[in-house]
């Protein structure tokens, strides 16, 4: 990658660290998902009275998801299930904050103009917009996830004096399922951004990527769907497929008179 | 190889308005070219379709024989270009301002330290380069602006009234550094501005718009034989014979319209054998102010 590329991701990487505003905005979604709405979890279930209709769910599960405990049983299931969900919601809210304003932001501050100038190509001035709100999101879905990890084992461990391990589905999710959902989303906003006149019209229509993950989050509170590792590893492949696709075709059309219009 | 080429370059926008008509001119290596007219006559239309932001809808143009609409990023990396849509980052330093684009430049961070703060200094800006540009005064932004622009050693500059907003003081000494940076560093300057008189103290030639059309262009030598070759001769004296077609515009001031400067030393023996004492003489040549409204006028009464 050429130095240039690294620099416009260094520069926008400090104009979100500097902007208290923006920095909390993104940290404060993660710091709900993945630890508040969790630990509220926990704690129900485990001083929650015993429901008998619970436990006939739970019955329905496959031999292999049960543990020897209710209590533990139910929280896999969160762990495991419900929360990769949430999980995903991560980088597509932190990649709306940074990546709805890369282009139409800097319009709005009149240095994209300045930015057009250098020697760098549209499509490299694209990509390194894109790599930098990828790279801030993965960050904070990485520092999301140990977050998680460390509050919620400690939770578990101090109320059900056990630990449950995170199941293989995770490994899939970190490493693959979530970058490539992620990718998809930065290059979608960032084209959205280039297209916009103002970044609040790319920050709406940045939202609306999240949908079908809420659709997901729904059903899986609804019935839980238990997709296997295998099942997850395939949709994360796929993902990462269009991921690639977008990312290679997204800048053809796009000349430096219409994104300065 | 000719520095900067226009051939037939014509731009039309997609509301209909013909901004740039059919266009021809070419900048020698380290010439300061004024590119003159209006507010609205195309000046930044044409420094934009020279830097490929813009496709021209008719012709072509060159700079370094490399064609903007073509190969957009190998004509940036030979120039630079102030104009007043180019703003720089307010959450910056002007320091960090200068040493970023220094990076997407190419330019190894070492030696962008080093020529940025060299540029911070021949600007009368050192002092403020560890201050956030949203402190930034207007002049100071456009000060900046132009030290950007510089940071890569360009080949040719683009300047867009680099000296609006500024102080006499500063707007002198970017003067003086536009203008050793075309002497002395063989760089071509683009400068466009309609302050004609402006123009006139700093640029060797020049290319006059209106309406996106390029009235004339030459240096100011060449402009004066094809549009307005004579001169006012100012006289004062305390006789002035009778016979000879001066006017008088105050105690003892006389002036006249004159071909050449031939029939000056005649005129001045006429007034001497009649008596008369001789305190003053000087002969006015035509400004480019006075050339541009020439041409303009000219331009109307061909229209009508």
């Amino acid at each position: 990658m050429k130095k240039a590329m690294l620099a416009i991701i260094k520069k926008d990487f400090r104009g979100v660290t500097a902007n208290r505003r923006l920095f909390s905005a993104i940290l404060i979604v993660p710091v709900i998902l993945t630890i508040i709405l969790p630990s509220i979890f926990v704690f129900l279930i485990h001083f929650a009275p015993d429901d008998p209709d619970i436990q006939s769910l739970l019955d329905m599960l496959p031999q292999v998801l049960q543990s020897e405990s209710l209590e533990l049983t139910v929280t896999a299931l969160i762990l495991n299930y419900i929360l990769p969900v949430f999980f995903l919601m991560i980088p597509i809210m932190t990649a709306s904050i940074m990546a709805a304003s890369s282009f139409v932001g800097e319009k709005e501050k009149h240095t994209l103009e300045t930015l057009l100038y250098c020697p760098l190509s549209l499509k490299q001035i694209f990509r390194a917009k894109v790599l930098a709100s990828f790279l801030l999101s993965m960050l904070v879905s990485l520092i999301s996830f140990c977050a998680m990890l460390l509050v919620l084992e400690s939770e578990i461990f101090f109320l059900m004096g056990d630990l449950l391990p995170p199941s293989v589905n995770w490994i899939v999710i970190l490493l693959l399922v979530s970058p490539a959902i992620s990718l998809i989303a930065v290059t979608l906003i960032v084209r959205g951004s280039a297209k916009a006149q103002s970044v609040e019209e790319s920050q709406q229509a940045a939202v609306f990527l999240i949908i079908p993950v809420i659709l997901l989050v729904a059903g899986q509170f609804t019935g839980i769907l238990i997709l296997s590792a295998w099942v997850l590893l395939g949709l994360g492949v796929l993902c990462a497929l269009i991921a690639w696709l977008l990312l290679k075709k997204s800048m053809g059309r796009f000349t430096y008179e219409k994104l300065l219009k | 190889m000719q520095a900067v080429v226009l051939q037939n370059l014509s731009k039309t926008y997609a509301g209909g308005k013909q901004a740039v008509k059919q266009m021809n001119l070419s900048l020698e290596r380290g010439e300061v070219f004024g590119f003159l007219g209006p507010n609205g006559a195309g000046k930044t239309t044409t420094v934009k379709l020279l830097n490929g932001m813009l496709t021209p809808s008719q012709g072509s143009c060159q700079v370094f024989g490399i064609d903007p609409a073509q190969e957009p990023e190998k004509v940036h990396a030979l120039s630079g270009v102030v104009t007043e849509h180019a703003q720089m980052y307010d959450n910056l330093t002007g320091f960090q301002n200068l040493t970023f684009y220094a990076s997407i430049f190419g330019v190894p961070a070492s030696e962008g330290e080093k020529r940025a703060n060299s540029l911070l200094d021949q600007l009368g800006l050192s002092e403020a380069k560890d201050r956030k540009l949203a402190a930034y005064s207007t002049g100071m932004r456009q000060r900046l602006s132009l030290a950007r622009a510089l940071i890569h050693r360009p080949k040719v500059l683009f300047l867009d009234e680099p000296t609006s907003g500024l102080d006499p003081e500063s707007a002198q000494n970017v003067n003086q550094m536009i203008q050793s940076l075309a002497r002395e560093e063989g760089i071509t300057i683009f400068l466009c501005t309609h302050q004609l008189r402006y123009a006139q103290e700093i640029c060797t030639r020049y290319g006059l718009i209106e309406q996106g059309r390029l009235l004339d262009s030459g240096t100011l030598e060449e402009l004066r034989t094809k549009v307005l070759s004579g001169a006012t001769l100012h006289i004062r004296t305390d006789k002035m014979p009778k016979d000879l077609p001066f006017r008088k515009i105050g105690e003892q001031q006389f002036e006249m319209d004159i071909h050449s400067e031939n029939e000056i030393p005649g005129i001045v023996r006429r007034i001497v054998e009649a008596d008369g004492n001789i305190y003053t003489v000087s002969a006015e040549r035509p400004s480019l102010e006075d050339i541009y409204f020439a041409l303009t006028t000219k331009g109307k009464e061909e229209q009508q």
